[in-house]
């Protein structure tokens, strides 16, 4: 069911938003035990949340949000709500104050429902570092979600909550949304405040959206988007009416298909799904124009130089002193502080932290983080050449389809890698939207990803909504 | 070059303990990410000029008092605090 029809349902009061939250609940009690894509779930708070939503709807001044249960993924920030990272650094921390894109969902009725599970510190794309355990795919309960908002992705697929906030800093929207069959919004870098999101890399962080369809994506857009004087990068270009686009023709529309994205690497059965994607668009009379981003082959090693540089930076703020896991080890300050952060990161965020001060420290500074900023530079000159012929661009979302859990998040460079199709995307700042394309033989969803120009997340969910109406979506079964 | 000395002097600037065990493994996973890292340097950056710093800042708002949280809200999430501070091992 789409947010329109729930908000239609709500209003017309054939269910009430009681009803409606008290109905997530129990199916979140009877099957998340399966999945395991909470890590906390806010069931009395909901409960209260949707009486007074309920309230509203019964006075008559119920809005968009009013009643619509939502899942937030365990890095951005909840008042008076445990929010973990799904780390044991953060196991007990609980915020002072809500995320301005969860306090603008709250004020406008939102019921939040819980908090999802995820890679630790937003590190990875399997979801399988958390701390309070791997998540695993509604598709298949053998197999990763993919991550690092693993836990979003696979609420929204099990149908856990209405919709899930989550972030993206290389792809953690929208590969788990590849992976879980759903779809999977990484806004405009600027779109969404950045408040209350946890750091990891700064200048590449941005609050997603995950939903069942792009039109779901755009509606959610519409309540968290705007200017927020509490973010720094946070932008007035953000202008609101993510669904106006909906059900308009896009058979005039421009799609580059770069030729990079499309060579070794990738599974065959991806490669066949997107391009007959591709096809498909072609049919209906958009202009299908073969273009290039040259510079994909620095991306990986860009993107990790500098999200490492920045998670180095801004994971230090972690002490065990005035928030956070504290040791017992450690005789003085500095044995205290590092016994805390030994004992409280798990691998990947300390691998992280580690490849982040080799980058910055002396005699590599020049070497490898000057070069991966130039890279970025590059790499935006070439989107913008890009969009100069193109409206969108067509690409897959990841290499492959969802693994067995324990295949390959143990090896870092073969995870990274995997991030190939995702991270230019984050280096540029742009918007990008992944939704299903197909299905593999073992019946994993395939992901395809739509790029728009900055700010212009109203085209991309518009030509991928025009795909979603005629492909037939399989939903899973738990 | 990554060797166990490299491990230990970025651990330090990590500010993370590791064990003898835990630093060998740690040098092992650096050497093969590193290689992986090592392609940014292939990248020629001599034909155009390049701006380091890539994110533009907003509208910085003004720099006027306002009230923060609460003390006992601040500090409700240290593990051992006393008389409204937190509590560290003896520095001096």
């Amino acid at each position: 069911m789409s947010l329109a029809d729930i908000r239609k349902k709500l209003d017309r009061k054939e269910i009430s938003a009681v009803e409606l939250t008290e109905e997530y609940l129990k199916k979140i009690e009877e099957t998340d035990g399966k999945i395991n894509s909470y890590i906390t779930v806010c069931a009395e708070n909901a409960i209260e949340d949707a009486k007074r939503a309920q309230k509203t709807i019964d006075e008559g001044r119920g809005g968009a949000f009013t009643g619509l249960p939502v899942s937030v993924k365990d890095n951005i920030c909840t008042d008076g709500v445990k929010t973990t990272c799904a780390s044991r650094m953060l196991e007990d921390f609980v915020p002072p104050y809500d995320a301005t894109a969860v306090a603008k969902l709250k004020d406008a009725g939102a019921v939040i429902l819980g908090k999802t599970n995820m890679d630790e510190f937003a590190m990875g794309g399997s979801s399988q570092t958390s701390y309070f355990g791997g998540v695993k795919n509604p598709y298949d309960t053998s197999r990763v979600t993919g991550g690092s908002s693993g836990g979003a992705a696979a609420s929204v697929a099990a149908g856990l909550c209405a919709a899930a906030l989550g972030s993206d800093t290389g792809g953690s929207v929208r590969q788990p949304a590849a992976f879980c069959g759903v779809t999977g919004l990484k806004p405009t870098y600027g779109a969404v405040s950045r408040w209350g999101l946890i750091a990891f890399a700064s200048s590449l962080d941005q609050i997603g959206v995950v939903a069942k369809s792009a039109e779901d994506t755009g509606y959610i857009l519409n309540g968290i988007y705007g200017f927020d004087e509490n973010d720094a990068t946070s932008s007035k270009l953000a202008k609101g009416g993510y669904t106006e686009k909906v059900g308009a023709d896009v058979s005039n529309i421009r799609i580059g298909v770069p030729k990079e994205f499309f060579a070794d690497g990738i599974d065959d059965e991806v490669k066949t799904a997107v391009l007959k994607a591709v096809d498909w668009y072609k049919s209906l009379g958009c202009e299908i124009t073969d273009v290039s981003l040259p510079s994909l082959e620095y991306a990986v090693s860009a993107y990790y130089l500098i999200s490492s540089a920045e998670a180095a930076s801004n994971l230090s703020r972690f002490d065990g002193i005035k928030y956070g896991y504290r040791s017992g080890l450690g005789e003085d300050y500095s044995d205290l502080i590092k016994n805390s952060r030994r004992e409280g990161f798990g691998n990947e965020v300390k691998r992280r932290i580690m490849l982040g001060n080799y980058a910055l420290c002396s005699g590599y500074y020049d070497a490898y983080y000057k070069n991966a900023t130039r890279i970025r530079t590059q790499i935006r000159r070439e989107y913008a050449d890009i969009f100069e012929k193109c409206d969108v661009i067509l690409t897959p979302t990841a290499p492959t389809t969802a693994y067995k859990i324990g295949e390959q998040e143990n090896d870092p460079v073969k995870m990274y890698l995997a991030d190939i199709y995702t991270v230019t995307v984050n280096i540029a700042g742009l918007p990008a939207i992944s939704t299903t394309c197909g299905y593999d033989k073992n019946g994993m969803p395939i992901g395809m990803s739509l790029i728009g120009r900055a700010f212009d997340e109203k085209t991309i969910i518009s030509v991928c909504d025009r795909f979603e109406k005629d492909f037939e979506r399989k939903e899973a079964v738990l | 070059m990554v060797n166990e000395e490299l491990t230990r002097h970025l651990a330090e600037l990590s500010k993370i303990e590791f064990t003898d065990d835990e630093c060998a493994a740690m040098t092992k996973d650096m050497e093969s990410i590193i290689a992986l890292m090592d392609k940014v340097c292939e990248f020629d950056s001599s034909k155009k000029a390049y701006a380091l710093d890539a994110v533009g800042y907003n509208d910085l708002r003004a720099d006027e008092y306002k009230d923060s949280y609460p003390t006992e809200k601040i500090t409700s999430n240290a593990k051992n605090v006393k008389n409204n501070s937190f509590v560290v091992p003896k520095v001096v």
